[in-house]
């Protein structure tokens, strides 16, 4: 059970640091809190006490959401639900819409922020595959002498371990940036005991450009995450596919190409032919939600992977 | 320690009270509102119980801060039938008999008012994915997506409304009917109170100290750093028991808290009762316990070795129960057959999972009646061995059977009722345990484990001439019902096959895991996976059908079981005919026709670990337009 002796709900960045500063060392952040409660637990943390927990979910520059033809800017507080009440931001980030429907349950969703997922750093984060294929990066502020500064990191670099970011003592993460990525096919491949409420052994971000005619990869973007203490970019099998024509056997080929990269702790071989499956799976679909001509996805290989 | 002033519209009405911080919505609700219809049945936003709608949005209560809530619009179940009359949904769920146990349903109405609301066209599988946070341990589901289609169809015009009202009793005829469940009502409108749900004054709120060790002397417990805080008005422990300690459904092994030594991780040492359920936390955590660690025991093969711990004295082979079954000679049976098979089989510990977690409610009434209310399985069984425990005559213990949210077998254990019982007479005022789900999981029974050897001989026609079986199953630390559930597992374990040889062995023992204990099938299922198991096998290696190698063994009307029982009439021909239709099973051994079927993509049935029903809805609208 977590106990604290204030719950504080600053409406201000400012707030936010200043309650931090007089905090130091008796805080802990929440944003929605969804991984905080369920840790304080019988059988992971126990029963937990933090004097301070400094709620940041409604600090306004950290709801707000915005997306051009160019760029996306999330704020860090925002729940995985307005991927899906979003049809603007659906557009710009053509795989998250999928991701969020596999994220916890409807509900959970609406109270799960993407900022806390990061930070969370799951090796099996539902979120971050598509992020780092999105080329995100973390935009994190820390306030010093009165004066709040700002800095950025790639999401893949700012990510180190499990449970492990290079978030700094007194820092917050305010928003994410990342690619527009309109016009591409999107497509989230995920797998755990159930469908709703599970946590992912594997999970897999495809985002899919075609040529105007759709037989041909103009850019292509991997992630994964699930299969190793970190998400990965899968940049070969990216190069192996950018330009070339849509093609069952090299298909085949690239689905193989991350089958070596399994090095979960457990179910490494289960997991290994999940890969290869979502791999076809996932291009497969992005393919055809970008446009695919239905003579360079056949049928018959839609159906057998669908 | 500053509380929270806190102000919400909840159910249409202004509430402003001051809140613990580190109160959960869910807490605020059920403790200070006293609006129980939505339920704890995990605490960590894995069941849904405690769903409820802040702002419109269905939310987890149990995962929200309270904080969170401030200034919200929030909806409880008992929102939903304000006026009296069940909303639409609610009278489906009456009407489709969508509830069970019904501790799930309260959050399953409202996660299926939000589905409808989010979407009032949804199909079953969008359905299906919308429901997918809430969890129902009973119904299958099928009868709960039955009655949210009924109340989406019945909104959108497509049925009648009359389609959701009573049927009249059609006079009196009852077998072969759907018949309304009467406590319907009361659970779809969460108005039914279970045993966490209900409150006395002056009331006093119970916790346990379980034993972190799998075995081990207990040198020494020491209360008093426990008993001096404040707010704690008991502390008990085994010294409290004033007549003849010990329970169990067999034998009464099982002391209400751990006497002289632990036997499982989870075992209750000590309870506190205390004005409120922290400050009891925090006595339990001042209760010093110094125990001496014992070599313990975790399989049951390892168990029956010479030499091993001894969990019980009165058992120095640690074997609690074995049931031999000989019908004929199976060695001439062997002989006789044209095929020998022997496998091993294994099957795991199961916890029952069911959605209410123990709680219960025990108070000494003004004729000094020991009066616990509690979701109990077996009251009357009960009854008697607390009043022998208790030292007290039968006329002055009472037990009042609370609606069981779910119980599988899993709550025919007195496993609490007795410190329920110990504590209200130590403080002479109401006590109230409510078991944590991870409390749940570790300290009541699970369903055996088991390791069978099995032998089988069958004629080249599939007739079975010999069966013979052995069972190990781990029953825990305590006996609680292993005896029964040998015995069950024993006499079904030929299954309802007509064999001349039989030869069966199921020994249940004692180890340091989790007590085993009655799960619904009661043994039947560990020996008859085998069992059944085992035919398939054969019926590949006999190159038969699996229903056809059922069938030529089957028991018919007037056989004698193995157990030399009569059967008057058997009905397992029926359900083989039954079964082989519903699933359409394509005729053949079972490896006739390689590793796949080719009928995946058809419309009703979906591919594997899919999800996405409402995108495909949206993009079927989207045509349309
Ligand atoms: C039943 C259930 C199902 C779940 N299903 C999934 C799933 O399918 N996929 C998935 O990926 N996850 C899942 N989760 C995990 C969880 O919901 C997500 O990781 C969620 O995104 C965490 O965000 P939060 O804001 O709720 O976390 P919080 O608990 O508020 O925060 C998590 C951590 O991040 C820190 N933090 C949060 N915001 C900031 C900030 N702005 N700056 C600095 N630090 C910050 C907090 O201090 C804390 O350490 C599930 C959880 C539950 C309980
Ligand atoms: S989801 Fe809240 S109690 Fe289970
Ligand atoms: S009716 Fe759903 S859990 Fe019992």
């Amino acid at each position: 059970m977590l106990t604290c002796d204030e719950y504080l709900t600053p409406r201000t960045l400012d707030e936010a640091f200043a309650a931090m500063a007089t905090h130091r060392g008796r805080y802990r952040v929440v944003a929605g809190a969804t991984d905080t409660l369920p840790w304080a637990r019988q059988g992971r943390a126990g029963d937990v006490n933090i004097p301070v927990l400094i709620d940041v979910s409604k600090i306004p520059e950290m709801n707000e959401r915005g997306a051009n033809d160019r760029r996306v800017r999330l704020g860090a507080a925002m729940p995985f639900q307005r991927f899906l009440d979003d049809a603007n931001l659906g557009r710009a980030m053509p795989c998250m819409p999928r991701c969020a429907v596999w994220f916890a349950d409807d509900q959970i969703r609406a109270q799960a922020t993407i900022g806390g997922n990061i930070i969370n750093a799951s090796p099996a984060a539902d979120g971050t595959p598509c992020l780092i294929a999105h080329d995100a990066s973390v935009e994190l502020a820390v306030a010093r002498g009165g004066k709040i500064s700002r800095r950025k990191v790639a999401l893949d670099k700012f990510i180190l371990g499990p449970s492990k970011t290079a978030l700094e003592d007194g820092e917050l993460l305010i928003a994410i940036e990342c690619d527009a990525l309109p016009g591409y096919g999107g497509s989230f491949e995920k797998v755990g005991h159930r469908r709703s409420l599970v946590i992912s052994l594997v999970c897999l971000a495809v985002l899919v450009k075609l040529d105007a005619a759709g037989k041909k990869f103009e850019d292509v973007r991997l992630a994964i995450a699930g299969i190793g203490p970190v998400p990965q970019r899968l940049t070969q099998v990216e190069k192996f596919l950018r330009g070339t024509p849509i093609d069952a056997e090299r298909l085949a080929q690239a689905a193989d190409m991350p089958v070596e990269l399994v090095a979960s702790r457990t179910r490494q071989d289960y997991r290994r032919d999940v890969v290869r499956g979502f791999m076809m799976r996932g291009l497969i679909n992005a393919a055809r939600r970008a446009g695919a001509d239905a003579q360079a996805l056949t049928g018959e290989l839609e159906a057998a992977y669908a | 320690m500053p509380d929270l002033q806190f102000q919400a519209t909840v159910n249409g009405r202004k509430v402003a009270r001051s809140a613990k911080p580190h109160q959960r919505l869910l807490d605020f609700l059920r403790d200070d509102l006293q609006l129980t219809g939505n339920k704890e049945g995990c605490g960590a936003g894995e069941c849904g119980t405690c769903s409820v709608f802040v702002d419109g949005v269905l939310m987890k209560s149990c995962l929200m801060p309270v904080a969170k809530a401030q200034g919200a619009q929030i909806e409880t179940i008992e929102a939903l039938a304000r006026t009296g009359e069940l909303s639409v949904l609610q009278k489906a769920f009456y009407k489709a008999g969508a509830s069970q146990c019904g501790y799930c349903i309260p959050g399953m109405v409202m996660a299926a008012t939000a589905a409808i609301r989010a979407n009032p066209f949804a199909g079953r599988e969008e359905i299906k994915e919308r429901l997918g946070g809430n969890i129902c341990r009973c119904t299958g589901y099928q009868k709960i997506f039955d009655a949210v289609e009924m109340a989406r169809d019945v909104q959108n015009g497509k049925l009648p409304a009359s389609a959701l009202s009573e049927i009249e009793a059609e006079q009196g005829d009852f077998i072969g009917r759907n018949v309304r469940r009467i406590d319907a009502p009361s659970k779809v409108s969460g108005a039914l109170k279970y045993a966490g749900d209900m409150t006395m004054p002056h009331m006093l709120h119970v916790q346990v100290l379980r034993s972190p060790h799998a075995h081990a002397r207990i040198v020494s417990i020491d209360t008093s750093a426990a008993e001096k805080l404040e707010g704690v008005e008991g502390v008990i422990s085994s010294a409290d028991v004033p007549g003849e300690d010990g329970f169990g459904v067999f034998v009464n092994d099982q002391p209400i808290m751990a006497r002289g030594k632990v036997r499982y991780v989870g075992e209750a040492i000590a309870a506190v009762a205390a004005e409120d359920a922290l400050t009891a936390m925090r006595a339990v955590e001042k209760i010093k316990v110094v125990y001496e660690q014992l070599p313990a025991i975790f399989d049951p093969d390892d168990a029956m070795h010479d030499g091993v711990p001894v969990l019980h004295d009165y058992a120095p082979d640690n074997v609690t129960k074995h049931i031999p079954i000989r019908v004929g000679d199976v060695e001439k049976g062997f002989a006789e057959s044209d095929l020998v098979l022997e496998e091993t089989y294994a099957t795991q510990a199961i916890e029952h999972a069911y959605l209410e977690p123990e709680a219960g409610l025990a108070y000494v009434d003004p004729d000094g009646v020991v009066t616990v209310v509690s979701p109990s399985q077996n009251i009357t069984h009960h009854r008697h061995m607390l009043a022998r425990i208790i030292a007290k005559p039968i006329a002055k213990v009472r037990f009042i059977m609370s609606p069981v949210g779910g119980g599988f077998g899993g709550k025919e254990d007195m496993i609490y009722q007795g410190m329920l019982a110990l504590l209200a007479m130590k403080t002479r005022r109401p006590v109230r345990l409510v078991f944590t789900r991870e409390e749940s999981i570790i300290s009541t029974a699970k369903r055996h484990p088991s390791r069978t050897t099995l032998r089988m001989g069958l004629m080249r026609d599939g007739r079975i001439r010999a069966l013979e079986m052995k069972m190990i199953s781990d029953g825990g630390a305590y006996g609680l019902s292993t005896e029964g559930v040998m015995r069950k597992a024993a006499i079904l374990a030929a299954g309802p096959y007509v064999i001349p040889n039989v030869k069966i062995d199921t020994i249940g023992v004692y180890t340091n895991n989790t007590p085993s204990g009655a799960f619904r099938s009661f043994g039947a299922l560990q020996t008859e996976f085998a069992t059944e198991s085992m035919l398939d096998v054969a019926a590949e290696r006999l190159g038969l059908d699996p229903f056809e190698i059922r069938r030529v063994n089957a028991m018919r009307d007037g056989a004698t079981t193995h157990t030399k029982q009569k059967l008057g009439s058997v009905s397992l021909m029926r359900a083989l005919d039954a079964a082989e239709k519903a699933s359409a099973w394509e005729k053949g051994a079972p490896n006739s026709r390689g590793g796949n079927r080719n009928d995946l993509n058809r419309d009703d049935v979906r591919p594997p670990v899919s999800l996405g029903a409402r995108f495909e809805t949206a993009d079927k609208q989207e045509a349309a337009e």
